[in-house]
């Protein structure tokens, strides 16, 4: 379990939700994949910020996600025309919503990035990465690791 | 007979706790709460009731029935373990004990029991608590019980001031018992005990007119009076969470990928998605039907199937309904109409 | 009380006479001392259930779901009409569907401060002139109604309906403050405490769904926990569970609460709800300058957006 790892021999799991606009040029797409080899980022592309759920992030903490990265689109630039302004404000609200019940501050952020910005991407998600590991491995949310937890959830 | 000086207690449930998983009522901010103790201090007994039944010591919440795991060649199914450390449910009322007795005829049948409840079940020792002050909520004489109702129990505890009376049941119970802590009554400790009896008894209100209700239930299923006597009805699950008999469940299959847990939780027939069907259709689309399938199956149903109304007049509805539903008065306005 | 009382019953009995309404909905004597329930009255000859009295805490709003064409009448306190208008934007039923007795708000009792106070069962209990005169076994006590009203009526800033058809009682002074003090004082604890803190009230949390079923708000035909195939959480006790059950039941009411404080009054384990509705009120004050249910016109944060106040970064950082 994550408990025994520690801090410094541990390399923080991120889920980086991104959205499909901002880096689709094949020398962004070399941007992408460059960011992928950051060991334990996965990069999941949506269509648009807007179109993220607000669970998706909570179900990401649950499963056992470090940090949560989403990237969308910068003023003015949505492809949808509004879904980042949207997306700004749903996101920002669980992020501040759940830092105010005491979530490390920064574990979840909300970015965006200029179409296009060389090395942008990568750039970001090394940010993240490297904030995100000086709180250790999240434990507020993450499901109970059923095959050592308890078999009866509750007290009578 | 037996007794138990109180300033005696502490050490009975110290020795308790050596050999058993103990659970007893608690203080838990300003409510009490059923819950597994570790120390003899946790243990309240001066409550008059719990805002929770302890029927799930019996039947957990959430209770995990069993583990799953896809390897590439198979599935490992994993059960529970075996309980292998004995549970003693200390100071619980005779009203919820009789509500244990109406589950284990649903769940603790001869023939295909259910495992997971028998084994808890089985390997469970009861302490009862008789109640000298009933709350004025209860209505445990209308149902069948009464306060000092010790049917259930292994041992019975009776508070006669600076002691306990000890009535020892079964041999289960006799085996917790031992020379050092618990002496024999005296003839004064079981007359005051009787006096006890007497004046909670005294406290019960009149009982309510609970063995027509079956009767009067049956030529009331068409009835419009259901459509006005709990129409403020939330549909929320709190009068058949916190009751003590009601047993419904939902079984669920949490799925993690290539792992899993199918998990059995309580359910309420009070929820709309209980009886919401594949094709959308409701067959109960208000609280106004919702609240008819709760009476009947309390008054009506259950009577008709095991004899017994499925309700020990514990209050813990009425207290807890965020619209003050009251049974009782339910109860009133459907006899008298 | 009783003129008030009166009037409900006088404007109840004519409106339902007319046949103006199909029902009025108020509240009728409760049978548990210090409470009273709510009724929905269809017959001109019941209007005489209905009271008003410092114990109608619950949010009557709830109760216009699923209207469809009918019209009805609704007593309604500050925070309830404030529930009516924010459902009118949400497009649930349009204004003149509903009927508004508007009686602008005493500030009503918290029975369980109450029940604290006094060291035994509370049998009886009566308002009289800015007392309560409660009765257990053995003994009667005479206690300040002020001393024991409801915390979120304490700092409330709309104790006067916003719109009505009729007024019942004299408009009172608006004396209430925001941040609500709870969320004040939650956000000053450091974020270990504040998570130790949610984690231990939600261990409580029996998933009964009183909270959502009391709140005026909650009208999703089908809530996201009854969401299955695929499931977004367990329906379980699990811990992680519940913590993203009631995240996300007060994250959906981020610029749609009105601060009744139905859900924490409905809750049968006693959890601390109200900082965390309160803390997303808070946060839509800062951040969108919104506060719920004011007027027919303003949207709701999440339905809306400003490109020009996208990234402020005091409000909107998403850092």
């Amino acid at each position: 379990m994550n408990a025994d790892i520690t801090k410094t021999d541990w390399a923080p799991r991120v889920l980086v939700l991104l959205c499909n606009w901002p880096l689709y040029t094949q020398s962004d797409l070399a941007e992408v994949a460059k960011t992928r080899e950051i060991p334990q980022v996965r990069v999941l592309k949506v269509p648009c910020a807007g179109r993220i759920n607000p669970l998706f992030i909570l179900m990401a903490l649950q499963e056992g996600n470090d940090g949560v990265l989403v990237v969308g689109c910068p003023p003015e630039s949505c492809h949808y025309k509004a879904g980042n302004y949207l997306s700004n404000r749903k996101l920002v609200v669980l992020k501040r919503f759940l830092e105010y019940l005491g979530m490390e501050e920064g574990r979840v952020r909300f970015e965006w990035i200029a179409n296009p910005e060389q090395g942008g991407l990568s750039r970001l998600v090394r940010e993240h990465y490297e904030h995100v590991k000086q709180f250790g491995p999240v434990e507020k949310l993450v499901r109970s690791h059923f095959a050592s937890g308890p078999l009866s959830y509750s007290s009578p | 007979m037996k007794k138990i000086a109180k300033a005696d207690m502490g050490r009975f449930i110290a020795r308790l706790l050596e050999q058993y998983m103990v659970y007893a009522p608690v203080q838990v901010d300003d409510a009490i709460q059923f819950q597994e103790i570790t120390t003899p201090s946790e243990a309240y007994l001066d409550y008059q009731n719990s805002t929770k039944s302890p029927k799930g010591v019996f039947l957990p919440q959430s209770e995990v029935l069993f583990r799953y795991n896809k390897g590439p060649k198979q599935v490992t199914v994993t059960p529970p373990e075996e309980i292998k450390k004995e549970r003693v449910l200390l100071g619980v009322r005779g009203c919820d004990v009789r509500a244990t007795l109406l589950l284990d005829a649903i769940f603790n049948t001869p023939v295909n029991p259910d495992v997971y409840y028998e084994e808890k079940r089985g390997k469970t020792i009861i302490i009862g608590l008789a109640c000298s002050e009933p709350p004025s909520l209860c209505f445990c004489t209308s149902v069948g019980g009464t306060p000092f109702d010790r049917k259930g129990s292994d041992l019975f505890l009776i508070d006669i001031s600076d002691a306990y009376l000890v009535d020892v049941l079964t041999d289960k119970g006799e085996k917790l018992l031992d020379d050092t802590l618990f002496r024999d009554a005296t003839a004064a400790d079981l007359e005051l005990a009787r006096k006890r009896e007497a004046e909670a008894l005294e406290q019960m209100p009149p009982p309510l007119e609970v063995k027509q209700l079956k009767d009067k239930l049956d030529g009331m299923v068409e009835s419009p009076l259901w459509g006005t006597l709990a129409e403020r009805c939330l549909r929320c699950g709190i009068c058949a969470y916190l009751c003590p008999s009601c047993y419904c469940f939902d079984i669920v299959d949490e799925d993690y990928g290539s792992s899993g847990e199918r998990v059995r939780n309580w359910d309420a027939c009070m929820f709309s998605l209980y009886s919401l069907e594949t094709s959308g259709h409701n067959p109960r689309p208000t609280g106004s039907e919702r609240w008819r399938q709760r009476l009947m199956h309390k008054f009506n149903y259950a009577i008709g199937q095991c004899g017994d109304a499925l309700c020990v007049g514990c209050g813990r509805c009425v207290q807890g309904c965020p619209v003050n539903i009251d049974i009782r008065k339910i109860v009133t306005d459907v006899m008298a109409s | 009380m009783d003129k008030l009382t009166q009037k409900i019953r006088q404007e109840a009995a004519r409106l339902l006479a007319d046949h103006q309404v199909d029902r009025v909905i108020g509240f009728q004597e409760g049978t548990l001392p210090l409470r009273s329930a709510p009724v929905i009255v269809h017959d001109p000859a019941d209007v005489d259930k209905l009271v008003w009295n410092s114990f109608c805490g619950n949010n009557l709003a709830r109760y216009l779901r699923g209207l469809g064409g009918r019209r009805v009448a609704i007593v309604a306190k500050g925070c309830d009409v404030r529930s009516i208008i924010a459902l009118i934007v949400e497009k649930q039923f349009s204004r003149d569907q509903v009927v508004i007795i508007g009686v602008p708000c005493q500030r009503m009792i918290d029975w369980r401060k109450v029940a604290k106070a006094v060291n035994g069962e509370i049998l009886r209990a009566e308002e009289r002139d800015g007392e309560l005169l409660v009765e257990s076994k053995g003994f009667k006590r005479s206690l300040q109604r002020d001393d024991f009203i409801h915390s979120l009526c304490a700092a409330c800033t709309h104790r006067n309906p916003i719109v009505y058809d009729i007024l019942v009682g004299e408009p009172v002074e608006e004396a209430g403050q925001t941040p609500f003090p709870e969320s004040a004082a939650f956000e000053e604890r450091s974020p270990a405490e504040r998570w130790a803190f949610y984690k231990d009230e939600m261990s409580r949390c029996i998933r009964c769904y009183g909270c959502r079923e009391a709140c005026p708000m909650c009208y999703c035909e089908e809530c996201f926990v009854d969401h299955s195939q695929p499931s977004w959480i367990a329906k379980s006790v699990e811990p992680s569970a519940v913590q993203i059950w009631q995240i996300v039941r007060a994250y959906h009411q981020a610029g749609r609460c009105v601060s009744c404080g139905a859900c924490e009054r409905a809750c049968p384990m006693n959890i601390k709800l109200l900082y965390l509705t309160e803390g997303l009120n808070d946060l839509a004050r800062e951040m969108f300058d919104f506060e719920t249910g004011l007027n027919t016109e303003s949207l709701p944060p999440f339905a809306t957006f400003d490109p020009d106040a996208m990234r402020d970064t005091a409000k909107q950082d998403g850092r």
